[in-house]
């Protein structure tokens, strides 16, 4: 254990100038800290994707990533996803309209995975997309919807 | 009009003429694609401590003793709380509103009944001040002999359910003259909800008597009476606001010890309490399905025809606490069956006390019918799908009533056609890809209609938008689109111009979401209210000597938010409030029985369970129903089970919305994916542990474990089931898709699996 210290983290674009103690975990640095609720706990043990979020650009499990580890480095949360403007990302678009979600507590976490799964070249198929988005789990089962909504948000991106 | 010419009107959910069953995007959806959607914890409630629960690492016995002074001594704690120095709660009513003359009692156990029973807590100004605290409470214990889960022998028989008894005609003397009879037992695992949303709640006391808990809940109403009760307040002083439930499936019915110890908490340090159960922690914080084991004799004719049909099921429950899931449930009502026996016990173990989960008692007593009945199908030499045809009751032979509709073999048809199941060949092994087994399985499942009344309010904003309002809830079940879509269809505005509340104790009064039963109550509750409504906005329009349409017409309509002549002279519903200087029609109505009664009585139709109807004042049987059929390849080599291929065929009467209906369909069905090949509590024997406490661990179905799902609606309104014609739908497509797989595995294999979870063990 040790005392807060200033920690200054990059999240959407906009500085955060937070105290935490260095064992401040990013998903509690977001939720607890930074106001920014998004971002959800679903285990906080690296199981289960809620937490996910980019650090420069990359899927990062938010609850086994320490906050000090992302400094000076960008983090973008579901907050962050929209543009300015307020236009969704066409992947938020696509989970509406297939409905890939139902209580929507997993759904920032599939939705970061998704994103990240398109941009990596991972949605080739159906298969590929479940396989690549199996690492968020969705207990209400919206997967066959998930997998429509990535393919759609994927066609559109190509 | 009067609601039976609308009902005329709208015909078939997928009709498209109307808001209320077209196939809308969720309303809520723009908020949770964007992390705006606020879910318990995430409330702004500034200030909050933040608690850590202490559980027990024994599976039976005594607290000698809790050492609290390192744990106190450790930064930033503000109190470490066991039964010691807890403030004490008051008994508290049962579902049916009785209250118990008891002595008070705190959340924190003394004689520990079950391993991970709740002990201690730390409460700190900082979550990770609290959780490290957590560690340094020093907890002695007397160990007594654990009787882990009732695979140990000493757990014994258990004691009969009595009320659970049913039968008729001589079932002995039919199976005893039966020429083909099969008798197996089937069993479940302990199974648990796993949310993704863990529990857990923020607790405020605004004033001395005066509290505020933001906690996911199925049932704000009921809480708030639970609450009211444990700390002796008023109803109407407790307040719970749950807007967004991330899942419940059963679990978030009700509060549970760790809600009183954040409220405990809260009212001793006088600050707002926020407390998180961590995942490990939900597998005992409170109970999922319990294990269940039953034992099914089919006797029948040669022909296939059943003569008889003997049930004897037990689950676990816990060592002082009573949970029964009722195996006998479709066992009863699902055939043709003249001669039937039901029996049931609980058996006592060192468990936490099971509840419920998704379609309680009919989903494991489906699992237990529908994979004897494919083996009396293997036993006659049948065609499953043949052998329930044949067995298709033409009325309910529990209670001899007519169905309120029954459209199964329409389902078997469509459901049939689609999966292509005239070509399979039915000698198991016989169909094959390669190395991989092929196996296609069907089987049916049910799930009653409940009913309950509710209120609502319904609001016409000067700006001609509308506003419901309702204490009823959304866990991702679609009320929020729903109720919009009633509301927009018996008001005649769009359904984007109305906005619907749902999940605060202070709005007006909704039952329980469980039963599968809140769809259909609420559309009707909020039916008749906008109905009302729009009389009233009528009313004005040809009465107030300020409206333009004064003396124009003896009627109006109202169609896409413009109040009309028949002669289509037409003002927008803002205008005409304007003119008649009216800010706001308020219109609350409610769905009570007729009749006079006083405050508490009526808050008992929504508090208690007491105002459920499951039927037995109605005179016909009301059930949804499905019929899967399903694709399994099995690793010849490897002994893994994928399924292949999903055709579901569902009658649940009409769909409000379809596209929501589906996903929750869907869902089911990857639930009960899961169930059938993945899910399972594992317990250690020696001291009753829950060894896989975890998500990696208590395995429930990824994206990679479901393939394309393909569903189809085979239900027509059904107006004697509810006001509005639809059925259950949330919890009936789980029922029967683990008894499709087990039959599959059987047919790819030729090997019988009566244990869930299917796992590549159980095939080699």
């Amino acid at each position: 254990m040790a005392h807060p210290r200033p920690v200054e983290l990059q999240i959407n674009g906009e500085a955060f100038a937070l105290r935490l103690e260095p064992r401040v975990t990013l998903l509690d640095a977001l939720r607890e800290h930074a106001g920014l609720t998004g971002t959800k706990k679903g285990c906080d043990q690296g199981q289960c994707g809620a937490c996910t979020v980019h650090v420069d650009g990359e899927r990062v499990l938010a609850c086994l990533t320490l906050a000090v580890q992302v400094e000076g480095r960008e983090v973008t949360t579901i907050e962050g996803l929209a543009a300015a403007d307020g236009t969704l990302d066409r992947v938020q678009r696509a989970f509406i309209e297939e409905d890939a979600f139902q209580c929507g507590y997993c759904t920032p976490g599939q939705i970061m995975s998704a994103v990240a799964c398109i941009r990596e070249g991972h949605a080739g198929s159906d298969d590929e997309i479940r396989e690549f988005m199996a690492g968020n789990l969705c207990r209400c089962g919206a997967y066959p919807n998930i997998v429509a909504a990535v393919r759609r948000a994927a066609e559109e991106a190509a | 009009m009067s609601a039976l010419e609308r009902r005329a009107k709208q015909g078939d959910a997928s009709d498209g003429a109307s808001p209320l069953g077209r196939p809308l995007s969720r309303a809520d959806g723009p908020d949770k694609v964007q992390g705006r959607a606020t879910y318990a914890l995430e409330q702004p409630v500034a200030g909050v401590l933040h608690c850590v629960l202490v559980q027990s690492t024994v599976g039976a016995g005594r607290v000698v003793s809790i050492d609290r002074n390192a744990a106190e001594a450790s930064p930033g704690v503000r109190l470490v709380l066991d039964a010691g120095n807890s403030l004490r709660l008051r008994p508290v009513s049962d579902f049916y509103g009785n209250k118990p003359e008891g002595e008070t009692y705190t959340p924190f156990a003394e004689v520990v009944e079950h391993n991970g029973e709740l002990v201690a807590a730390v409460v700190a100004d900082t979550l990770e001040e609290a959780r490290a605290a957590a560690r340094l409470v020093t907890i002695t214990y007397e160990d007594a002999a654990v009787i882990a889960s009732f695979a140990d022998a000493r757990a014994g028989e258990g004691r009969p359910v009595e009320a659970q008894d049913k039968g008729w005609g001589d079932v002995d003397a039919a199976l005893a003259a039966a020429p083909v009879v099969i008798s197996q037992t089937y069993e479940t695992p302990r199974e648990y909800n796993t949310p993704i949303e863990p529990h857990g709640l923020v607790a405020h006391w605004e004033a001395d008597d005066r509290l505020t808990v933001y906690e996911p809940s199925q049932w704000v109403d009921g809480m708030a009476q639970h609450f009211a009760d444990w700390f002796g307040l008023a109803f109407e002083n407790v307040r719970i606001v749950s807007p967004f439930i991330g899942g419940g499936f059963g679990s978030k019915g009700q509060p549970l010890p760790h809600s009183a110890v954040a409220a405990i908490a809260a009212k001793m340090l006088g600050r707002p309490v926020k407390l998180a159960v961590t995942r490990p922690q939900t597998f005992t914080a409170y109970g999922g399905r319990p294990g269940t084991r039953q034992t099914l004799t089919l006797g029948a004719d040669r022909d296939g025809r059943i003569l008889a049909l003997d049930h004897e099921g037990a689950n676990e429950t816990a060592a002082t606490k009573t949970f029964v899931e009722t195996l006998g449930v479709v066992t009863s009502m699902m055939y043709a069956v003249p001669n039937l026996r039901s029996r049931h016990r609980i058996v006592p173990v060192n468990t936490v006390t099971p509840g419920a989960f998704r379609a309680p008692g009919k989903n494991p007593s489906a699992f237990g019918l529908e994979c004897a009945m494919d083996e009396l199908a293997e036993a006659l030499a049948m065609d499953p799908l043949e052998l329930r045809r044949l067995n298709e009751p033409d009325h309910d032979f529990e209670n001899g009533k007519p169905w309120s509709s029954r459209r199964l073999l329409q389902a078997y048809d469509v459901g049939a056609q689609a999966f292509g199941w005239a070509r399979r060949n039915r000698t198991p092994r016989s169909m094959r890809d390669g190395r991989q087994l092929i196996g296609w399985g069907m089987a049916v499942g049910t799930h009653p209609v409940y009913s309950s009344p509710a209120e609502a309010m319904v609001r016409i904003l000067a700006d001609g938008s509308v506003e419901v309002l309702s204490s009823a809830i959304d866990m991702g079940t679609g009320t929020y689109t729903i109720l919009a879509q009633t509301a927009a269809d018996a008001l005649g505005v769009p359904a984007e111009r109305v906005t619907v509340r749902l999940g605060d104790s202070r709005l007006p009064r909704a039952p329980v979401a469980g039963g599968s039963q809140l769809a259909n109550l609420m559309v009707g509750a909020v039916h008749k209210t906008a109905l009302a409504a729009r009389d009233e906005l009528i009313a004005l329009g040809l009465g107030d000597p300020a409206s333009p349409l004064r003396d124009r017409a003896n009627t109006l309509s109202v169609e896409g938010g413009r109040v009309m002549t028949p002669r289509g002279e037409a003002v927008g519903i803002a205008e005409l409030l304007a003119a008649t200087g009216r800010s706001v029609i308020e219109v609350k109505r409610d769905t009570l029985p007729e009749g006079e009664r006083s405050d508490e009585e009526r808050r008992k139709f929504f508090t208690t369970m007491a105002g459920m109807e499951r039927g037995a004042n109605l005179p016909v049987s009301r059930h949804s129903f499905c019929a899967h059929f399903i694709e399994v390849r099995v690793d010849e080599d490897f002994g893994t089970v994928r399924v292949s291929r999903v055709v579901s065929a569902l009658d649940a009467g009409r769909l409000y919305n379809p596209k929501l209906a589906d996903s929750q369909f869907k869902g089911g069905i990857v639930m009960g994916i899961g169930m059938a090949l993945l899910e399972e509590g594992v317990v250690d024997p020696r001291n009753g542990r829950i060894l896989n406490a975890n998500l990696a661990d208590y395995r429930i179905a990824t994206n990679a474990d479901v393939p394309a799902i393909e569903t189809i609606s085979v239900g027509e309104p059904d107006y004697a089931a509810t006001p509005l014609g639809g059925k259950a739908v949330g919890e009936l497509a789980i029922v029967g898709v683990a008894p499709a797989i087990a039959n599959a595995v059987y047919h790819a294999t030729g090997k019988r699996i009566r244990r869930l979870p299917i796992t590549l063990e159980s095939l080699v």
